[in-house]
């Protein structure tokens, strides 16, 4: 094909731009190596320059879609049917005993003076374009840093969580996915409140590293995030388990490919903060502890002891045991420790207030 | 007067004929990455960019400098996210093999021609798989890349029908010594 019916020009001498050019392209992997966002800005540019284009050419797309989609589910809408009657029936079933607990949980918080959770916002956006690269799967949202949305923040559908804002331009925001080789997320597995990181690694069931090494999971067993680093809400619904020990993976409850709208949670747990009257205060005080009394003035005519005579030196011979006063017992914190699951209940009562 | 008024019309000629192989390999990398999927992502975007660059590498190795490649490499990295370098090392790698071997390359025809493009592709996705491998310093799974080398060959017909049209109606005609 090539010879047939091309002219082939001669060949020029590009050996030197070619060694400078490669040294050049190895030197960019380096520098992508010690900054990983090199291009992120770049991109979100040009993607924020696109995106009335793909609003517009993603309808047509979306459109095409469906109509793919809805060859295949001719086939089988009889028995989906009557599959989903049926699970309707037990989910029923299941809500009522949600709400019922639902109530429980908040009288049970009432009664125990328990923080409440923080409010989550969220911003409703909806996807104008997905990349499926061999190293990258990522999503893009028409809501941006315009919108309020933030780097990190978690991106969920009806069904769970999708993944987590990686990028944000003006109006747009780019998503990476939970299967994604970048993606790692602190996960919490039930029952047993097991801790783990949920590890993409572009198949379409992340990885599960669980913190111990002896912990045994059981297939089905759910899957949430913990909230641990503050960035993401505990309780997201992610997935469940499958697989078997030492190769657990995460069956996902949400699908990435197919999310059309999806909300960014607004979560960010704030600092803990001392209130303002106690800030001045020694941290014994602010704990709610008495100060040591400070040690009675000697008289003038008692013998001094080898211990204070080393002391007043500025030496010691035997460190002097702390005065330890036992604190009056905390009521809130009594009742976190008593029930450590609560700061995922409520979250999960959140996710259905949404 | 005259003579310089077609000096400066040749030279112009020349340069833009030389910016138009660069700018196909940009339009490849825009087209190839925008964020859409008829497919639902099932089947991965091909690499539209080592199109243009394979063709004009082994026709007019002078309009495909490695410069060149560079910048289509860059952009592609820009675009395609994952990390920074990636494919222009690739591209610039590729380009460097094509054009050692490129006596060979370009000797190929009908099925063949597409075998030599798809040696390229090879080239071009086991360079970035293994960058990647060392970037993270562990092995990503391999489906998606070969994926993207299957996808990238089926796509090479069509995308040499239109690169092949380009350099016939465009380039040509602008240099007086095509």
């Amino acid at each position: 094909m090539a010879n047939g019916t091309w002219k082939i020009a001669r060949r020029g001498n590009t050996q030197l731009p070619l060694v400078i050019v490669l040294a050049l392209a190895v030197a960019l992997v380096l520098l992508g190596r010690a900054q990983a966002n090199l291009f992120d800005r770049a991109r979100t540019v040009i993607i924020d320059r696109l995106q009335p284009v793909l609003v517009v050419a993603h309808a047509p797309v979306t459109q095409f879609d469906r109509w793919i989609g809805s060859i295949n589910e001719l086939f089988a809408v009889y028995r989906e049917n009557l599959q989903l009657k049926d699970e309707n029936a037990r989910l029923k079933q299941w809500h009522n005993v949600a709400v019922v607990m639902q109530d429980r949980v908040k009288r049970y918080q009432l009664l125990l003076h328990a923080v409440p959770d923080p409010d989550v916002h969220s911003v409703l956006s909806q996807v104008i374009g997905r990349a499926n690269r061999p190293f990258l799967q990522t999503m893009i949202l028409d809501a941006g840093a315009a919108n309020s949305a933030k780097p990190g923040e978690a991106v969920v559908d009806a069904r769970g969580m999708i993944g987590r804002v990686y990028l944000t331009g003006q109006h747009t925001s780019w998503v990476i996915l939970l299967t994604d080789l970048n993606s790692r997320i602190p996960v919490t597995v039930a029952p047993g409140n097991h801790q783990a990181i949920m590890v993409g690694d572009n198949t379409a069931m992340p990885t599960l590293d669980t913190m111990s090494q002896t912990v045994t999971l059981h297939a089905g067993d759910q899957v949430v995030s913990s909230g641990d680093g503050g960035l993401l809400p505990p309780g997201l619904p992610i997935g469940t388990v499958v697989g078997q020990a030492g190769q657990y993976r995460v069956a996902l409850l949400a699908d990435g490919a197919s999310a059309q709208d999806v909300e960014i949670l607004a979560f960010r747990r704030p600092p803990e903060e001392l209130p303002a009257d106690v800030q001045n205060q020694l941290p014994a005080v602010a704990a709610g502890l008495k100060p040591a009394a400070p040690p009675p003035p000697a008289p003038a005519d008692a013998p001094v002891l080898p211990a204070q005579a080393a002391a007043a030196r500025g030496t010691s011979t035997k460190p002097a045991a702390p005065k330890v006063t036992k604190p009056a017992p905390d009521v809130t914190a009594a009742a976190q420790q008593a029930a450590p699951g609560t700061s995922e209940t409520p979250a999960d009562g959140a996710d259905q207030d949404r | 007067m005259e003579l310089s008024d077609r000096t400066g019309t040749l030279m112009s000629g020349r340069f833009l004929s030389a910016l138009v192989p660069f700018l196909c390999g940009v339009l490849a990398v825009l087209f190839s990455n925008l964020p859409l999927s008829l497919t639902n992502g099932l089947v991965p975007a091909p690499l539209l960019a080592l199109v243009p660059i394979y063709f004009w590498c082994l026709v007019r190795p002078d309009l495909m400098t490695p410069a060149a490649v560079f910048g289509i490499g860059l952009f592609q990295d820009i675009m395609a996210g994952g990390p920074p370098g990636v494919w222009t090392l690739s591209f610039v790698v590729t380009y460097a093999v094509i054009e050692r071997q490129r006596e060979a390359f370009a000797g190929l025809s009908g099925l063949g021609a597409v075998l030599g493009f798809a040696t390229a592709a090879l080239i071009a996705s086991a360079c970035a798989y293994a960058t990647v491998a060392l970037y993270y310093w562990h092995l990503p799974p391999i489906a998606p890349i070969v994926a993207e080398l299957v996808v990238t060959v089926l796509f090479y017909i069509p995308g040499v029908y239109v690169v092949g049209v380009v350099h016939r109606r465009l380039v040509g005609p602008l240099r007086s010594d095509f």
